[in-house]
């Protein structure tokens, strides 16, 4: 729910609450100051009817009245002398219709006789004052509600505007990018101090971004350095005389230990920056193309093995780093010639949902480590970092990896869509 | 060829400069940025082989140094860094290729000669070499005048033992050039046997001399002697 939705439906909710409680104090406290107005006014005639009564010892004319009608009946025995008002109707003997009226009842002794007095008074004039009220009440809470929507709706929503716009600017944030996130200029103290906060926060990744970029190269090249200068020592010093056989054994082991140690590292500094998602040159690749020419890097190692490779490939575009598609390519190829079997098989299929490598192999029991680093089967030539890169490049990327066994097949399918 | 070798850590260096010394190839060092900008300012150099982490500055503002003053000079930028923006950057900038550390010299030489036969380029881009000539463009080889047919992977061989000649070069370091070194190969680089055969018995066939020899079981060495 958006907050102007949730404030609008808050605001009017009680606003309209609000008034319509007052209204109805309102109609009820205008109600009985009236009533009560009319009751004074009956009380006054009361009086005056008494006076004269007294003084001239007959009783006034009826119809000498305005608005209000007297009526006498002449009362049997003895009465209380309470008088009592009530409401009733009032016959409006011009209109000739009835109208709501207030009538006080009471007795006056005229010569002896007790006379009941009826003095009735038409309310409709107090209830037309009421009504009145009430229309022009509900109209300003009318009015009042409309502009509190309409205030609401357009004030509200220019109101946060830069709180949109910043949101905007986070979601497109990119810790590569320079810039900025939020640039906009308002005089509102809570935007100015989140635009600030923000900024500060942006910085700060992109600061820890940096330091953790010259980490990892300042290890690489510290690291390789090294590496390079033995290796490029061990070029030089095969140039050097001639060896004997025993001796080229040695070279040849020391450059084997030094070609997996830079691998080794290279391997490590690769996963650690998949992990900190600093590889970020995603772009949509062709992955049949991609699956295609690595099948024409693979052909001498199949042909080595005397593998027979069965290739089914659809179209299939994805959005991935180049360099780690073909580092996932490699991983899941190698896998499938190094566990394979002399003159066995290897089956690749792409499809729009998967990419699945499956190769004939030795059974394996302990399948539930294989993405682990540096999990391998024990005659395994590798590192055992292959498929812990390839699996965090899957996650990277929002794809699902799965091994299977399946009729003495090991298989090997990379979602793209886990979801559907 | 006249090449500068630009970097800091002395070992390094003085591995690539004994590979690289002879043959007609001159040598320079610079071991700091200083050094460096100045040589490249001062003479011409048929290759730079640059490194980006230098004492007193960056490698890469080298390279736009060198391509403001408009050098024709070919560049490869060796750097252990294996980050993508560098390498990108440094192409963007006029590099002609990049090698990651650690290298084979065999494939640093391999590279080098490369980019200075595309620069020397002058409409016959043939490289000759006794009874042997080879056509980089057309990708074809003759042996006295007669054709010889080789895939993709044995021209591609031979031309890398062209590169390196009289060096003793690994089996590890061929296996990398022609396949990538990405591929994540098992030590086993028996396959590679197969291709050094198919490739000499071609070129012997077409009355070629045999000049790859096997050395000490870890890889070969194409020589006259």
């Amino acid at each position: 729910m958006k907050l102007s939705t949730r404030y609008n439906r808050v605001n009017i909710l009680t606003s309209s609450i609000i008034l319509i409680i007052t209204g109805i104090i309102y109609y009820f406290f205008i109600h009985l100051i009236l009533t009560n107005k009319l009751d004074k006014d009956l009380a006054v005639e009361e009086d005056e009817i008494r006076q004269y009564t007294r003084t001239y010892q007959k009783l006034p004319l009826p119809a000498s009245y305005l608005d209000q009608q007297v009526s006498y009946r002449e009362l049997p025995g003895n009465t209380n002398d309470i008088p009592e008002f009530s409401y009733t109707t009032y016959l409006n003997q011009e209109e000739n219709d009835r109208e709501p009226g207030r009538s006080l009842v009471t007795t006056v002794h005229l010569k002896g006789k007790n006379i009941q007095v009826t003095i009735t008074k038409s309310r409709v004039e107090s209830e037309d004052l009421v009504r009145v009220i009430l229309l022009i009440t509900l109209g300003v809470t009318l009015i009042l509600l409309v502009s509190l929507f309409l205030i609401n709706r357009f004030v509200l929503n220019r109101l946060w505007m830069p709180f949109y716009s910043t949101l905007k600017r986070m979601k497109s944030f990119e810790v590569t990018k320079i810039g900025e996130v939020s640039q906009d200029l308002t005089e509102i103290d809570e935007f100015i101090e989140l635009n600030q906060s923000v900024n500060a926060m942006a910085d700060r990744v992109k600061q820890d971004y940096r330091e953790l970029k010259s980490f990892t190269d300042n290890a690489s090249h510290e690291m390789m350095t090294p590496l390079a200068v033995i290796n490029s020592k061990l070029d030089s010093l095969l140039q050097t005389e001639s060896f004997t056989a025993q001796q080229g054994a040695l070279l040849e082991d020391i450059y084997q230990a030094t070609g997996r140690l830079a691998r080794l590292h290279q391997s490590l500094l690769l996963l650690a920056k998949i992990e900190n998602n600093l590889i970020t040159d995603a772009q949509e690749l062709d992955f049949k193309d991609l699956v295609e020419s690595k099948v024409r890097q693979f052909q001498e190692l199949f042909e080595r093995d005397g593998l027979t490779v069965e290739v089914r490939l659809s179209n299939k575009t994805v959005i991935m780093s180049r360099y780690l598609a073909d580092i996932v390519l490699n991983n899941l190829f190698s896998n499938a010639v190094r566990h394979n079997l002399r003159d066995g098989r290897i089956v690749i299929a792409l499809s729009k949902t998967a990419l699945v490598i499956s190769n004939t192999g030795k059974n394996v029991n302990d399948t539930g480590r294989l993405f682990d680093r540096f999990s391998k089967s024990p005659e395994s030539e590798g590192m055992g970092l292959g498929l812990a890169i390839t699996k965090q490049v899957c996650n990277l990327y929002g794809y699902h990896i799965n091994y299977e066994q399946m009729n003495g097949m090991h298989q090997f399918s990379i979602f793209f869509d886990p979801e559907s | 060829m006249k090449i500068l070798i630009v970097e800091d850590e002395h070992a390094l260096y003085e591995s690539i400069f004994d590979y690289f010394t002879g043959e007609g190839n001159i040598c320079e060092h610079a071991a700091d940025f200083n050094t460096a900008s100045e040589k490249i300012q001062l003479y011409s150099y048929d290759c730079i082989l640059l490194d980006l982490g230098l004492p007193g500055g960056e490698g890469l503002d080298l390279l736009s140094q060198l391509k403001k003053s408009n050098k024709k000079d070919g560049v490869l930028i060796i750097s252990a860094r294996h980050s993508l923006d560098d390498r990108l950057s440094g192409l963007d900038l006029g590099a002609d290729d990049y090698l990651v550390k650690p290298f084979h010299l065999s494939e640093l030489k391999a590279r080098v000669t490369a980019i200075v036969r595309r620069k020397n380029f002058d409409g016959d881009n043939v490289i000759k070499f006794n009874e042997i000539n080879v056509d980089i463009s057309a990708m074809n080889i003759t042996v006295n005048n007669n054709p010889v047919t080789l895939t993709k992977k044995e021209f591609d061989l031979f031309v890398y033992f062209l590169s390196n000649k009289n060096k003793v070069v690994t089996k590890n370091a061929m296996a990398e050039h022609l396949w990538g070194d990405e591929m994540d190969l098992s030590d086993d680089f028996d396959f590679l046997y197969t291709h050094v055969k198919n490739l000499k018995k071609k070129l012997g066939e077409a009355g070629a001399k045999d000049y790859v020899k096997s050395v000490y079981g870890i890889g070969y060495k194409f020589t006259e002697a």
